[in-house]
């Protein structure tokens, strides 16, 4: 429940060595590179596909097994479906046209990747500081729709969790072996 | 062990595992998650300030994320490190203005790329943070 580590000074620095790992294993996996990511969309190299979802397997084991010991507790983003949709759009069009997602670009930046800098990280600070000056507009409209509640799948359902984390985990070795028969 | 930190590039499975595994690291050691997009903002916010101090302490945005450094924005800073360093030691850091893929459907021009870029930067940070991600 309680994080390990609570003062100011070394939670900084567990950020930095966490970001290290983190950035160090993004370029290991080469989804810093535009034309992986970009293959994703064109179907032609699925790199992305294998890294994300076997994040998401790992990370949903790993964190329902310590949320099961009770050593963490976590936080369920609040869903509202005007914003996930409109914002998942809008996010679509601006990634198609980059080619890098936040992360990934930033990583791109560390290989070399100009591009990734001059174009798209100015660009992500100036559409940050655009939503952040829209804010208050944004928070009246379309911000409110569709709230929808933080139920869970495991609460809707009336189940532990875990049939659907073994759910999941076998959906996704499925499709990985699909991909690979189909060689991509 | 040293060679494979020479590789260009690991199994993407065993990439993947392991940012899970580190994403188990981050709630257990902090609470929070591996995430970037909040960052960019709290960035925006700190240039901001430098010029329109007023208008960033009176934007009810920053007054939710304030635009200061915490965990998740050294875990940017690090991302940076962590990614050079990875390429650096397996030879695969280069100075690149266009990726190649770029290159062979729309030319060579550097302008071009990086006004794209910086358009498609703008409409996704946008997104993201409209779609709260």
């Amino acid at each position: 429940m309680t994080p390990w580590v609570k003062s100011r000074n070394g939670q900084l620095l567990l950020g930095l060595i966490t970001g290290i790992i983190f950035g160090f294993l993004l370029q290991k996996g080469q989804v810093t590179k535009y034309g992986v990511i970009m293959g994703t969309f064109l179907f032609t190299d699925l790199t992305v596909v294998k890294v994300m979802f076997s994040a998401v397997v790992v990370g949903a084991i790993g964190i329902h097994y310590l949320k099961g010991k009770g050593w963490v507790e976590p936080e369920i983003k609040k869903p509202a479906l005007g914003r996930n949709i409109v914002g998942g759009i809008i996010f679509g069009i601006g990634f198609a046209l980059l080619g890098y997602c936040p992360g990934t670009g930033w990583g791109a930046v560390g290989q070399g990747s100009l591009d990734a800098l001059f174009g798209g990280v100015l660009g992500m600070l100036v559409g940050a500081a655009l939503f952040a000056e829209s804010y208050g507009f944004l928070k009246r409209n379309v911000l409110n729709w569709g709230k929808i509640g933080t139920a869970t799948l495991p609460q809707v359902m009336n189940k532990s969790a875990w049939p659907i984390i073994g759910g999941l985990t076998l959906f996704v070795l499925a499709l990985f072996v699909f991909i690979e028969l189909v060689g991509l | 062990m040293l060679e494979l930190f020479l590789q260009v590039q690991w199994s993407p499975y065993l990439v993947g595992a392991l940012i899970g595994v580190l994403s188990c690291f981050a709630f257990l050691s902090v609470g929070k998650l591996l995430g970037v997009s909040t960052s960019f903002a709290r960035t925006a916010g700190m240039i901001e300030r430098v010029f329109v101090p007023d208008r960033v302490k009176g934007n009810p945005y920053f007054q939710e994320e304030k635009p200061e450094i915490n965990w998740q924005w050294m875990l940017v800073v690090g991302m940076l490190i962590g990614s050079f360093l990875s390429a650096w030691i397996s030879g695969d850091f280069s100075i690149k203005a266009v990726p190649g893929l770029w290159e062979t459907q729309f030319g060579p021009s550097i302008w071009f790329r990086w006004s794209m870029a910086f358009v498609g930067g703008v409409i996704l940070m946008f997104g993201a943070r409209l779609a709260g991600g």
